[in-house]
Protein backbone atom coordinates (compact mmCIF):
# COMPACT_ATOMS: atom_id res chain seq x y z
CA UNK A 1 0.00 0.00 0.00
CA UNK A 2 1.41 3.40 -0.36
CA UNK A 3 1.04 6.19 1.64
CA UNK A 4 3.91 7.89 1.86
CA UNK A 5 5.01 10.60 -0.61
CA UNK A 6 6.98 10.34 -3.74
CA UNK A 7 10.46 11.49 -1.68
CA UNK A 8 13.81 10.27 -2.40
CA UNK A 9 13.94 8.45 0.91
CA UNK A 10 10.47 7.26 0.78
CA UNK A 11 11.48 5.77 -2.41
CA UNK A 12 15.22 4.06 -1.11
CA UNK A 13 13.02 2.97 2.07
CA UNK A 14 9.76 0.78 0.08
CA UNK A 15 12.45 -0.61 -2.48
CA UNK A 16 14.75 -2.05 0.25
CA UNK A 17 11.82 -3.69 1.61
CA UNK A 18 10.49 -5.14 -0.83
CA UNK A 19 14.40 -6.29 -2.25
CA UNK A 20 14.37 -8.06 0.74
CA UNK A 21 11.58 -9.73 -0.13
CA UNK A 22 12.24 -11.14 -3.26
CA UNK A 23 16.03 -11.20 -2.57
CA UNK A 24 15.87 -15.16 -2.48
CA UNK A 25 16.20 -16.00 -4.88
CA UNK A 26 15.26 -13.41 -7.55
CA UNK A 27 18.48 -11.00 -6.18
CA UNK A 28 20.65 -13.84 -6.82
CA UNK A 29 19.52 -14.84 -9.83
CA UNK A 30 19.66 -10.54 -11.07
CA UNK A 31 23.52 -11.09 -9.56
CA UNK A 32 24.67 -14.13 -11.53
CA UNK A 33 23.10 -12.71 -15.34
CA UNK A 34 25.22 -9.69 -13.97
CA UNK A 35 28.57 -10.83 -13.12
CA UNK A 36 29.61 -12.13 -16.81
CA UNK A 37 29.01 -8.69 -17.95
CA UNK A 38 31.08 -6.71 -15.60
CA UNK A 39 33.70 -8.88 -15.40
CA UNK A 40 33.67 -8.57 -18.90
CA UNK A 41 34.04 -4.96 -18.89
CA UNK A 42 36.55 -5.16 -16.30
CA UNK A 43 38.72 -7.68 -18.50
CA UNK A 44 38.33 -5.24 -21.72
CA UNK A 45 39.24 -2.15 -19.42
CA UNK A 46 42.48 -4.48 -17.95
CA UNK A 47 43.54 -5.35 -21.46
CA UNK A 48 43.07 -1.64 -23.01
CA UNK A 49 44.85 0.01 -20.21
CA UNK A 50 47.62 -2.80 -20.34
CA UNK A 51 47.55 -1.84 -24.67
CA UNK A 52 47.63 1.11 -24.21
CA UNK A 53 48.71 3.29 -27.08
CA UNK A 54 49.01 0.28 -28.98
CA UNK A 55 45.47 -0.29 -28.51
CA UNK A 56 44.57 1.71 -32.26
CA UNK A 57 46.44 -1.66 -33.91
CA UNK A 58 44.65 -4.52 -31.95
CA UNK A 59 41.63 -3.18 -32.93
CA UNK A 60 40.08 -7.19 -34.21
CA UNK A 61 41.29 -8.58 -30.39
CA UNK A 62 39.21 -5.82 -28.71
CA UNK A 63 36.38 -6.01 -30.98
CA UNK A 64 36.53 -9.66 -30.14
CA UNK A 65 36.39 -8.86 -26.56
CA UNK A 66 33.79 -6.29 -27.10
CA UNK A 67 31.78 -8.85 -29.00
CA UNK A 68 31.39 -11.19 -25.90
CA UNK A 69 30.94 -8.24 -23.74
CA UNK A 70 27.53 -7.39 -25.77
CA UNK A 71 26.59 -10.98 -25.64
CA UNK A 72 26.87 -11.16 -21.89
CA UNK A 73 25.29 -7.64 -21.88
CA UNK A 74 21.84 -9.45 -23.02
CA UNK A 75 21.81 -11.72 -20.50
CA UNK A 76 22.50 -9.50 -17.96
CA UNK A 77 19.19 -7.19 -19.21
CA UNK A 78 17.15 -10.48 -19.66
CA UNK A 79 17.79 -11.15 -15.38
CA UNK A 80 17.40 -7.32 -15.20
CA UNK A 81 14.08 -7.81 -16.06
CA UNK A 82 13.27 -10.87 -14.21
CA UNK A 83 14.12 -8.98 -11.13
CA UNK A 84 12.19 -5.97 -11.93
CA UNK A 85 9.18 -8.17 -12.76
CA UNK A 86 9.94 -9.74 -9.21
CA UNK A 87 9.72 -6.19 -7.73
CA UNK A 88 6.77 -5.87 -9.15
CA UNK A 89 5.11 -8.62 -8.29
CA UNK A 90 6.10 -8.07 -4.71
CA UNK A 91 4.91 -4.40 -4.06
CA UNK A 92 1.25 -5.54 -5.82
CA UNK A 93 0.67 -8.89 -4.08
CA UNK A 94 2.69 -7.74 -0.88
CA UNK A 95 4.72 -11.34 -0.79
CA UNK A 96 7.38 -13.26 -2.53
CA UNK A 97 6.10 -14.10 -5.97
CA UNK A 98 6.39 -17.54 -7.53
CA UNK A 99 7.64 -18.53 -10.99
CA UNK A 100 6.00 -16.13 -12.03
CA UNK A 101 8.63 -13.50 -12.12
CA UNK A 102 10.16 -15.61 -14.74
CA UNK A 103 7.36 -14.92 -17.49
CA UNK A 104 8.48 -11.90 -18.68
CA UNK A 105 7.03 -11.06 -22.21
CA UNK A 106 9.18 -11.14 -25.22
CA UNK A 107 7.97 -7.69 -26.44
CA UNK A 108 8.78 -6.37 -23.12
CA UNK A 109 12.30 -7.94 -22.96
CA UNK A 110 12.58 -6.88 -26.91
CA UNK A 111 12.06 -3.19 -26.05
CA UNK A 112 14.29 -2.85 -22.99
CA UNK A 113 16.99 -4.50 -25.13
CA UNK A 114 16.77 -1.81 -28.06
CA UNK A 115 16.48 1.15 -24.93
CA UNK A 116 19.16 0.32 -22.86
CA UNK A 117 21.67 -0.64 -25.61
CA UNK A 118 20.94 2.67 -27.24
CA UNK A 119 21.53 4.22 -24.16
CA UNK A 120 24.54 1.69 -23.56
CA UNK A 121 25.73 3.05 -26.56
CA UNK A 122 25.41 7.18 -25.95
CA UNK A 123 26.97 6.05 -22.89
CA UNK A 124 29.98 4.43 -23.49
CA UNK A 125 30.37 7.06 -26.31
CA UNK A 126 30.20 10.04 -23.77
CA UNK A 127 32.29 8.61 -21.27
CA UNK A 128 34.38 11.29 -21.23
CA UNK A 129 31.75 13.87 -20.14
CA UNK A 130 31.06 12.29 -16.84
CA UNK A 131 27.69 14.05 -16.50
CA UNK A 132 26.44 12.17 -19.54
CA UNK A 133 26.79 8.43 -18.41
CA UNK A 134 24.94 9.70 -15.01
CA UNK A 135 22.16 11.04 -17.23
CA UNK A 136 22.10 7.43 -19.23
CA UNK A 137 22.42 5.73 -15.84
CA UNK A 138 19.50 7.41 -14.64
CA UNK A 139 17.14 7.17 -18.42
CA UNK A 140 18.37 2.83 -17.83
CA UNK A 141 16.89 3.00 -14.59
CA UNK A 142 13.70 4.86 -15.73
CA UNK A 143 13.56 1.96 -18.54
CA UNK A 144 13.54 -0.58 -16.69
CA UNK A 145 10.59 0.61 -14.75
CA UNK A 146 8.51 1.15 -17.34
CA UNK A 147 9.57 -1.59 -19.18
CA UNK A 148 6.61 -4.01 -18.37
CA UNK A 149 3.96 -1.34 -19.65
CA UNK A 150 5.32 -2.01 -22.91
CA UNK A 151 2.37 -4.32 -24.76
CA UNK A 152 3.74 -3.56 -28.34
CA UNK A 153 7.17 -3.17 -29.84
CA UNK A 154 7.82 0.08 -30.68
CA UNK A 155 10.91 2.56 -31.43
CA UNK A 156 9.55 5.78 -29.79
CA UNK A 157 6.91 4.77 -27.13
CA UNK A 158 9.60 3.28 -24.62
CA UNK A 159 11.35 7.00 -24.77
CA UNK A 160 7.83 8.58 -24.65
CA UNK A 161 6.89 5.99 -21.11
CA UNK A 162 10.42 7.66 -19.91
CA UNK A 163 10.03 10.45 -20.59
CA UNK A 164 5.76 11.09 -18.98
CA UNK A 165 8.10 9.31 -15.45
CA UNK A 166 10.51 11.67 -16.32
CA UNK A 167 9.09 14.77 -15.09
CA UNK A 168 9.87 14.31 -11.50
CA UNK A 169 13.68 14.87 -12.24
CA UNK A 170 14.62 15.80 -9.07
CA UNK A 171 13.75 12.68 -7.19
CA UNK A 172 15.04 10.43 -10.24
CA UNK A 173 18.70 12.18 -10.19
CA UNK A 174 18.50 12.43 -6.11
CA UNK A 175 17.87 8.01 -6.21
CA UNK A 176 20.81 8.27 -9.00
CA UNK A 177 23.10 10.40 -6.69
CA UNK A 178 22.96 8.22 -3.78
CA UNK A 179 23.43 4.78 -5.80
CA UNK A 180 26.98 6.70 -6.94
CA UNK A 181 27.35 7.19 -3.30
CA UNK A 182 26.82 3.98 -2.49
CA UNK A 183 28.69 2.33 -5.36
CA UNK A 184 31.63 3.72 -3.30
CA UNK A 185 30.78 2.29 -0.22
CA UNK A 186 29.89 -1.13 -1.90
CA UNK A 187 33.49 -0.61 -3.60
CA UNK A 188 34.86 -0.24 -0.03
CA UNK A 189 33.20 -3.32 1.24
CA UNK A 190 33.88 -5.59 -1.23
CA UNK A 191 37.71 -4.74 -1.16
CA UNK A 192 37.00 -5.00 3.24
CA UNK A 193 35.48 -8.30 2.66
CA UNK A 194 38.77 -9.70 0.36
CA UNK A 195 41.32 -8.14 3.01
CA UNK A 196 39.02 -9.93 5.88
CA UNK A 197 39.45 -13.17 3.69
CA UNK A 198 42.90 -12.53 3.51
CA UNK A 199 44.23 -11.70 6.79
CA UNK A 200 41.57 -14.68 7.54
CA UNK A 201 43.47 -17.26 5.41
CA UNK A 202 46.95 -16.00 6.61
CA UNK A 203 46.34 -18.00 9.89
CA UNK A 204 46.02 -21.24 7.68
CA UNK A 205 49.71 -22.48 6.54
CA UNK A 206 50.67 -23.65 3.57
CA UNK A 207 50.02 -21.75 0.96
CA UNK A 208 51.68 -18.89 -0.38
CA UNK A 209 50.16 -15.58 1.49
CA UNK A 210 52.31 -12.98 0.55
CA UNK A 211 51.69 -13.66 -3.15
CA UNK A 212 48.31 -13.74 -2.21
CA UNK A 213 48.99 -10.15 -0.85
CA UNK A 214 50.63 -9.09 -3.95
CA UNK A 215 47.37 -9.68 -5.79
CA UNK A 216 44.83 -7.97 -3.42
CA UNK A 217 46.60 -4.97 -3.00
CA UNK A 218 44.99 -1.22 -3.86
CA UNK A 219 48.37 -1.69 -6.56
CA UNK A 220 47.12 -4.29 -8.35
CA UNK A 221 45.26 -2.57 -11.28
CA UNK A 222 43.20 -5.89 -11.93
CA UNK A 223 41.98 -5.90 -8.08
CA UNK A 224 40.67 -2.13 -8.46
CA UNK A 225 38.67 -3.39 -11.77
CA UNK A 226 37.54 -6.70 -10.11
CA UNK A 227 36.42 -5.23 -6.88
CA UNK A 228 34.63 -2.04 -9.18
CA UNK A 229 32.67 -4.87 -10.94
CA UNK A 230 31.76 -6.38 -7.87
CA UNK A 231 30.64 -3.25 -6.37
CA UNK A 232 28.73 -3.09 -9.39
CA UNK A 233 27.07 -6.56 -9.29
CA UNK A 234 26.17 -6.05 -5.62
CA UNK A 235 24.11 -3.20 -5.85
CA UNK A 236 22.50 -3.92 -9.29
CA UNK A 237 19.13 -5.45 -7.30
CA UNK A 238 18.92 -2.12 -5.16
CA UNK A 239 19.10 -0.08 -8.23
CA UNK A 240 16.50 -2.01 -10.20
CA UNK A 241 14.48 -2.62 -7.18
CA UNK A 242 14.51 1.50 -6.36
CA UNK A 243 13.76 2.93 -10.31
CA UNK A 244 10.78 0.03 -10.02
CA UNK A 245 9.70 1.99 -7.01
CA UNK A 246 9.88 4.96 -8.13
CA UNK A 247 8.44 4.32 -11.55
CA UNK A 248 5.63 2.99 -9.39
CA UNK A 249 5.20 5.52 -7.06
CA UNK A 250 5.45 8.33 -9.70
CA UNK A 251 2.92 6.44 -11.62
CA UNK A 252 0.09 5.93 -8.57
CA UNK A 253 0.88 9.88 -8.00
CA UNK A 254 -0.09 10.96 -11.18
CA UNK A 255 -3.09 9.08 -12.10
CA UNK A 256 -4.26 9.61 -8.07
CA UNK A 257 -4.03 5.68 -7.22
CA UNK A 258 -2.62 6.07 -4.44
CA UNK A 259 -6.02 8.29 -2.77
CA UNK A 260 -8.44 5.65 -4.07
CA UNK A 261 -6.13 3.03 -2.26
CA UNK A 262 -6.32 4.55 1.05
CA UNK A 263 -9.78 5.84 0.73
CA UNK A 264 -10.88 2.20 -0.13
CA UNK A 265 -8.37 1.25 3.24
CA UNK A 266 -10.35 3.48 5.39
CA UNK A 267 -13.46 2.38 4.14
CA UNK A 268 -12.59 -1.27 5.31
CA UNK A 269 -11.01 -0.47 8.47
CA UNK B 1 -57.22 -0.39 -34.80
CA UNK B 2 -53.58 -2.02 -34.52
CA UNK B 3 -51.13 -2.52 -31.66
CA UNK B 4 -47.90 -1.60 -31.87
CA UNK B 5 -45.47 -4.97 -31.39
CA UNK B 6 -43.74 -4.93 -27.69
CA UNK B 7 -40.09 -4.46 -29.22
CA UNK B 8 -38.08 -7.08 -27.11
CA UNK B 9 -34.33 -7.88 -26.35
CA UNK B 10 -32.79 -10.40 -28.47
CA UNK B 11 -30.95 -12.39 -25.73
CA UNK B 12 -33.53 -12.07 -23.22
CA UNK B 13 -37.17 -11.84 -24.58
CA UNK B 14 -39.27 -11.31 -21.19
CA UNK B 15 -37.28 -7.75 -21.45
CA UNK B 16 -38.19 -4.49 -23.31
CA UNK B 17 -35.97 -3.38 -26.00
CA UNK B 18 -33.78 -0.19 -25.27
CA UNK B 19 -30.69 0.11 -28.18
CA UNK B 20 -29.66 -1.27 -31.31
CA UNK B 21 -26.50 -2.85 -31.56
CA UNK B 22 -24.60 -1.01 -34.17
CA UNK B 23 -22.78 -3.94 -35.97
CA UNK B 24 -25.47 -6.30 -36.27
CA UNK B 25 -28.97 -4.44 -35.84
CA UNK B 26 -30.04 -6.35 -32.91
CA UNK B 27 -32.03 -5.42 -30.35
CA UNK B 28 -30.73 -4.73 -26.59
CA UNK B 29 -31.86 -5.13 -22.84
CA UNK B 30 -30.59 -2.21 -20.37
CA UNK B 31 -28.10 -5.20 -19.54
CA UNK B 32 -26.99 -6.67 -22.91
CA UNK B 33 -26.13 -2.90 -24.50
CA UNK B 34 -22.78 -1.57 -23.97
CA UNK B 35 -21.88 1.47 -25.58
CA UNK B 36 -17.98 1.56 -26.96
CA UNK B 37 -16.32 4.73 -28.29
CA UNK B 38 -20.76 6.30 -27.85
CA UNK B 39 -22.07 3.58 -29.70
CA UNK B 40 -23.85 0.60 -28.73
CA UNK B 41 -23.11 -2.85 -29.02
CA UNK B 42 -23.78 -6.17 -27.97
CA UNK B 43 -21.58 -8.36 -26.14
CA UNK B 44 -20.69 -10.79 -29.27
CA UNK B 45 -19.90 -7.86 -31.86
CA UNK B 46 -17.96 -6.05 -28.41
CA UNK B 47 -16.13 -9.13 -28.31
CA UNK B 48 -15.21 -9.41 -31.65
CA UNK B 49 -14.24 -5.79 -31.67
CA UNK B 50 -11.64 -6.73 -29.05
CA UNK B 51 -10.74 -9.19 -30.61
CA UNK B 52 -9.84 -7.74 -33.45
CA UNK B 53 -7.68 -5.50 -31.76
CA UNK B 54 -5.26 -8.12 -29.75
CA UNK B 55 -5.46 -9.52 -32.88
CA UNK B 56 -3.84 -6.30 -34.91
CA UNK B 57 -0.29 -7.21 -36.50
CA UNK B 58 2.46 -5.29 -35.04
CA UNK B 59 5.06 -6.81 -37.29
CA UNK B 60 6.40 -3.54 -38.52
CA UNK B 61 7.17 -2.82 -35.12
CA UNK B 62 8.93 -6.30 -34.49
CA UNK B 63 11.03 -6.09 -37.39
CA UNK B 64 12.23 -2.37 -36.76
CA UNK B 65 12.86 -2.78 -33.36
CA UNK B 66 14.43 -6.49 -33.61
CA UNK B 67 16.26 -4.71 -36.87
CA UNK B 68 17.34 -1.56 -34.84
CA UNK B 69 18.55 -3.80 -31.73
CA UNK B 70 20.90 -5.93 -33.47
CA UNK B 71 22.20 -2.91 -35.26
CA UNK B 72 22.97 -1.15 -32.01
CA UNK B 73 24.47 -4.76 -30.95
CA UNK B 74 27.09 -4.29 -33.32
CA UNK B 75 27.52 -0.34 -33.53
CA UNK B 76 27.78 -0.20 -29.52
CA UNK B 77 30.68 -3.00 -29.36
CA UNK B 78 32.45 -0.89 -32.34
CA UNK B 79 32.27 2.30 -29.99
CA UNK B 80 33.37 0.09 -27.23
CA UNK B 81 36.84 -0.41 -29.26
CA UNK B 82 36.99 3.24 -30.57
CA UNK B 83 36.13 5.00 -27.60
CA UNK B 84 38.97 2.28 -25.58
CA UNK B 85 41.54 3.05 -27.73
CA UNK B 86 41.03 6.52 -27.67
CA UNK B 87 41.26 6.78 -24.06
CA UNK B 88 44.18 4.39 -23.47
CA UNK B 89 46.04 6.54 -25.95
CA UNK B 90 45.22 9.80 -23.64
CA UNK B 91 46.01 7.55 -20.32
Amino acid sequence: MIRAPLSTSSVLDEAAETVRKVASPWAALSIVTALPYRFAQAVFADRLIQLGIDAQHRANYLLMLAGWTMAAFVVSRWGRLVFARAVRLAVESGRAPGAAALRVRFTVLLDYLYVSLFLECVSIATLMTCLAPLLCTIVTGLAVGTAESNDRPSLAAPFRRIAKIGTNVRTATAVALVFVCAAAVAAVNVAGAFGAGLWLGSAIGGWDAQRWMLIVSPSNRRFILTVIAGALVALEPFWVGAYVTFVRKAGVVESGDDLRQWFEELRSA
Amino acid sequence: MTTQPIRVCAFHDQRPAFAVCMSCAKLLCQECASQWDGIWHCSPCLAAKRTAIHSESHAGGWIAVSAVSILLLFVCAKVMVWTGALLAGLL
